[in-house]
């Protein structure tokens, strides 16, 4: 038999002024099934939560229902008090008559009437409530970072340096990410490689980091706390324990002409290789599609080279499977493919060339060892344009974003080229100048101001060849005139766009992604570095386009995230998720499908002789986070979710 | 005549090289024009077949029989196109394998029958899709014309006085061929969400879950109208929930077997004009 | 003229906005009409066509259902399930006589306390214009008439 304990709240005067507690306490204790139903100034205080224990005990009452606040305000106080006096804390109700009655109704009768039909609904529902409990999860104190750039590095040492796990996966030979490509940085301009490379060697010999390159998260299993996931090793052909990266193997290698990616395609490389001179590991690969003895089973020039025996063509892929609580997806962006600006004329004009590209260009280490010259000829040009949004901003090419980091490396490009080509000529194309930012304003004037960037608001129409000279035909809106610049170079300010292969690979891992492939976060202002998926989380441009500071910062926000989540031995979780009735289910599978969570199972029932009988729905209580939107779909009623269960909701209702 | 010839023929082949374990089909019923299901695993019975234009049940219903397909043999079955939709459904719904099933595919215009081309539920892609774009028919029936006419209040009794004659004896959802839960919602009485007395209120409620629960995937087969021993007009119901999955979703229930069913999925540019 | 009738609407909100919406409303101390009831649920993918059924057995004259605004559901999907089987469940009421006038749908963000004031109250207005869903009570008084054989 039911005992519901109702205890009305007067709130001070904020409930009495407006709902008549003393009538309300003498209809409620008429109802079925309620043993006391008493009223109190302020039930909150500590002598109302001991009257409320006080009550539990001496009437055994196996459900109570406090009439008061919104239980967003004391839900937890009075489940403490539940549970501090013996009883199960979900057998607590909180009946809202204050925010949702008293507070907004003028009419004392109608308000208490309210009053009555929220608390009987309440008692109703307490009822059913079911006694649950937390659930308690393991955690693996172990995490994993996909992603070898400066988010994925910054948010394994932070991880690191606490003293937990780390397994950081890159797919490249080699660390660094797009950052290693940087010239110089804004708005320093210090030079990436002096800032970044000390952290890759901090990454790659920490103790706690177990570094594994030129490797693949091939699949991604379990939840929050147990995730299992299994990475695939390619074969480098190099021994890795062995090799001394010494590079007798590379200076060796016949193959010497192929476009170096990582110089964006204006330097070479050689087929055993390491993608830039500061590579960590410092090991070559073999670039198989390229290598004359995997074309035709001839050369093994390398292999004659190597003084160790470093190297085995006969290596395979390998599989490693780990068990982590806990992941960060630092997986990056690449630049958007230009093929689509035909009026640009990029990759018709070798002087059309992308940020990126610049960027190696000025860099000391990179093909031109800094100069800035012409692929075309190798002069130095004279006059350079660059062209801003060449890309972002254009929802007819299907970037609609902005890509946040061009306004700051425009400028810098500006500078970094007036500073080393003395006299030389910058124009630069701009819808506007973003430059929020620590020192990114100044950072833009300085271009301007010191050296001597001519900014153009406008677009460019056109870019075509005349006489040696690249045409760039575009608008000064501020002027009203159309002008057209003789530049030796241009320059494309290339949208940041997600990794070509991003959405298949947020499947595997199981979070959300938008239109374009970037990553969800769970929520864009409270939760910006979790995905939706717990025990994900997210770090750097794979997110949405990001400069390095941003990068870090939140790469060092979802480390504490996961040192948050590895403080405890079991994570504990709010017992309200969803169950199958196993027997009543039909295998339609339409939950699994409709489970934003992935939560939801395909469980085989065997007989006693090892038969499949059925196949039915299973909930990991791990992942499911509770919407229910499951059980509404069930059209057989096979799925419930604690704490608002079809009986509870029912009676509710009907107590209405 | 020749389409059922052929089909008898067909069927006989396959049972003899054991292809099959059986032939769902038709045979006489018991008046000149009715047929009534016809399960076929003998020569003899393969000669009961009959395939005409009054063949018109859907019996792919009968394929989720509990423990017929469990041991994985094959099973033939004679389908109009809704019924080859009606696979593709089930198919979706992990009630069935299709590469279980041998489809007879028939269609009627006026008395003639003619066969479809194909044997696997596949094979069927091109002449679903071309029914996906032919617009559904407006039924030019005048009943339906006189309850669209009317305003809400008689709509509403219009229908209090068809589902008062309802029964409750589920003869609808036995002959669906997409009822096929181990427990029906109104057979859940922890909560009791369904009135199973058969007043008005109750059948009301009854009607208006059996079309929800249909919505997306009703093919229209009329099963569940013919079966309804009080005549209500079923078929207007779940026609309009075709139709409104179609209009609003682009749905159309049982174009492939890896279709998602339309209310366990969303497009984020979902009409919500209705909302406030 | 006799007192003017008042409807009785239940109202089935998530908790994470329509219900903090409502409670917004009340720390603003705006004031609206009281023939609302609320019914409190997770998210509004939990809303089963049910509920609505059951609202309307329980008499009620009107009945709102509320979550959050597209792209703001607290579980990411909830509310895109929820506008399908809306969109669905509505049109199915109103070809069998129940009119999308007595079931009303909204999105309220956890910000919009004075959205949901003022709906609350045009919709107890637009219900009070219907006037009671005396055929749908009809319904109900039958359930509770004895058979007569």
């Amino acid at each position: 038999m039911a005992k519901i304990g109702v205890f009305i709240c007067h709130c001070g005067e904020n409930i009495a002024s407006k709902v008549d507690c003393t009538k309300l306490a003498a209809a409620i204790g008429e109802h079925p099934g309620v043993e006391v139903s008493v009223e109190y100034k302020y039930f909150c205080s500590d002598p109302g939560q001991e009257s409320v224990k006080k009550a539990i005990r001496d009437n055994n009452l196996t459900g109570i229902v406090i009439a008061a606040c919104s239980p967003r305000m004391h839900e937890a106080t009075f489940r403490k008090a539940c549970a501090e006096a013996g009883l199960n804390p979900y057998l607590c109700e909180i009946a809202n008559i204050r925010e949702q009655c008293s507070w907004v109704h003028t009419d004392k009768d109608m308000a208490t009437e309210k009053a009555m039909d929220i608390t009987r609904s309440m008692i109703e529902k307490v009822k059913r409530n079911n006694k649950l409990q937390p659930i308690e999860v393991p955690v693996t104190r172990r995490a994993l970072v996909i992603g070898g750039g400066i988010a994925g590095i910054q948010a394994a040492l932070d991880i690191a340096n606490a003293g937990q796990e780390v397994v950081l996966v890159e797919r490249e030979p080699s660390l660094g990410g797009h950052m290693a490509q940087l010239s110089e940085t804004f708005p320093t301009l210090d030079c990436s490689q002096c800032i970044m490379t000390p952290r890759m060697v901090e990454a790659a010999q920490h103790p706690k980091i177990r570094l594994l390159t030129y490797a693949e998260v091939e699949h991604v299993d379990g939840y929050i706390g147990n995730f299992k996931v299994r990475i695939r090793m390619k074969s480098r052909y190099v021994d890795i324990d062995t090799c001394t990266g010494c590079g007798d193997c590379m200076t060796k290698c016949p193959v010497k002409k192929i476009s170096n990616e990582f110089d964006c395609g204006l330097g070479k490389r050689t087929a055993i290789y390491t993608p830039f001179a500061q590579s960590v590991p410092n090991i070559p690969v073999i670039d198989k599609t390229s290598c004359i003895y995997f074309k035709n089973g001839k050369c093994k020039t390398c292999m004659k080279s190597c003084q160790i025996n470093a190297i085995n063509f006969d290596m395979k892929d390998e599989f490693i499977d780990l068990d982590v609580g806990a992941i960060i997806v630092a997986t990056g962006f690449q630049v958007q493919n230009t093929a689509g600006y035909g009026e640009y004329g990029y990759g018709k004009y070798p002087d059309v060339i992308t940020g990126l590209q610049f960027e190696r260009l000025a860099s000391a280490s990179g093909p031109t060892a800094g100069k800035i010259l012409r692929s075309s000829d190798g002069k130095v040009p004279e006059t350079v344009v660059f062209i801003q949004c060449a890309g972002s901003r254009d929802p007819s090419k299907g970037v609609r974003y902005c890509s946040k980091i061009c306004c700051m490396y425009t400028a810098k490009h500006a500078m970094l080229y007036s500073h080393k080509v003395h006299g030389g000529k910058t124009h630069i194309f701009y819808m506007d100048i973003r430059a929020a930012g620590k020192g990114y304003d100044e950072f833009t004037r300085r271009a301007i101001e010191e050296d001597d960037a001519s900014y153009l608001r406008g677009r460019v129409s056109k870019v075509w060849e005349e006489n040696g000279k690249l045409m760039v035909r575009g608008v000064d809106t501020l002027l009203g005139k159309p002008v057209v610049i003789e530049a030796d170079m241009v320059v494309l300010a290339t949208a940041m766009v997600p990794q070509p292969n991003a959405k298949e690979f947020a499947k595997i891992i199981g979070i959300a992604y938008d239109e374009y492939g970037y990553y969800n976060e769970a929520h864009l202002k409270l939760r910006p570095v979790e995905s939706s998926t717990a025990g994900v989380f997210l770090a750097g441009a794979c997110q949405s386009p990001k400069d390095i500071p941003d990068s870090v910062a939140q790469a060092s926000a979802s480390a504490s995230k996961v040192l948050a989540l590895f403080s405890k031995e079991k994570l504990e979780r709010e017992p309200v998720v969803a169950a199958t009735n196993e027997i009543t289910c039909a295998g339609c599978w339409g939950c699994v499908l409709a489970c934003p969570y992935n939560a939801i199972e395909k469980k085989d029932i065997f007989d006693r002789s090892g038969r499949l009988v059925k196949r039915v729905a299973s909930v990991n209580p791990g992942l499911c986070q509770g919407c229910g939107t499951c059980v509404t779909f069930c059209r057989s009623n096979s799925i419930d979710l604690a704490g608002f269960t079809e009986k509870q909701i029912f009676a509710e209702v009907m107590g209405l | 005549m020749i389409t059922q010839e052929k089909y008898r023929t067909r069927v006989k082949e396959l049972l003899a090289n054991n292809s099959v374990k059986m032939v769902i089909g038709y045979k006489q019923g018991s008046t000149a024009d009715r047929r009534r299901p016809l399960f076929v695993r003998s020569f003899e019975e393969a000669d009961e077949l009959v395939l005409d234009s009054n063949c018109i049940g859907n019996l792919a219903g009968y394929l989720v029989t509990e423990g017929l397909l469990s041991d994985e043999k094959r099973v033939g079955i004679f389908l109009r196109p809704e019924g080859i939709r009606s696979i593709n459904i089930l198919a979706a719904e992990s009630q069935l394998n299709t590469e279980q099933i041998i489809i007879f595919g028939f269609d009627t215009s006026g008395r003639e029958v003619k066969a479809l081309q194909g044997e696997q539920a596949g094979d069927f892609s091109g002449l679903i899709d071309s029914l996906k774009e032919k617009p559904p028919e407006k039924s030019s029936d005048a009943l339906l014309y006189r309850i669209d006419q009317m305003n809400t209040e008689e709509r509403f009794a219009f229908w209090k006085d068809e589902f008062s004659r309802c029964i409750k004896c589920y003869a609808c959802r036995q002959a669906c061929p997409m009822c096929y839960c181990r427990r029906c919602i109104v057979d859940s009485n922890q909560p009791q969400w369904i009135n199973t007395s058969s007043h008005t209120l109750g059948n009301f409620e009854w009607n208006i879950v059996r079309a929800f629960h249909l919505a997306g995937r009703c093919v229209g087969c009329g099963n569940c109208d013919r079966a309804c021993p009080v005549n209500i007009p079923l078929r207007f119901i779940n026609a309009r929930m075709a139709q409104e999955v179609f209009e609003s979703f682009d749905h159309y229930a049982g174009t492939s077997q890896t279709q998602e069913p339309v209310l366990a999925s969303f497009n984020k540019d979902d009409s919500e004009t209705f909302i406030l | 003229m006799s007192e003017p009738f008042e409807p009785k609407i239940i109202a089935f909100v998530c908790t994470y906005c329509t219900y903090a919406g409502a409670d917004l409303a009340g720390t603003s101390r705006l004031k609206y009409a009281p023939n609302v009831r609320i019914v409190r649920l997770p998210c509004t993918g939990r809303i089963s066509p049910m509920f609505i059924l059951k609202a309307l057995q329980k008499g009620a004259d009107g009945v709102l259902v509320s979550g959050c605004h597209p792209g703001d559901c607290h579980f990411t999907h909830g509310n895109y399930h929820a506008r399908r089987r809306w969109m669905v469940f509505r049109s199915l009421l109103d070809f069998l006589g129940i009119s999308p006038e007595r079931v009303k749908f909204s999105w309220i963000s956890a910000a919009e306390g004075g959205k949901f004031a003022d709906l609350i109250n045009s919709v107890t207005e637009d219900i009070r214009k219907l006037g009671p869903f005396d055929q749908y009570k009809e319904l109900i008084k039958e359930t509770e008439t004895p058979a007569t054989l």
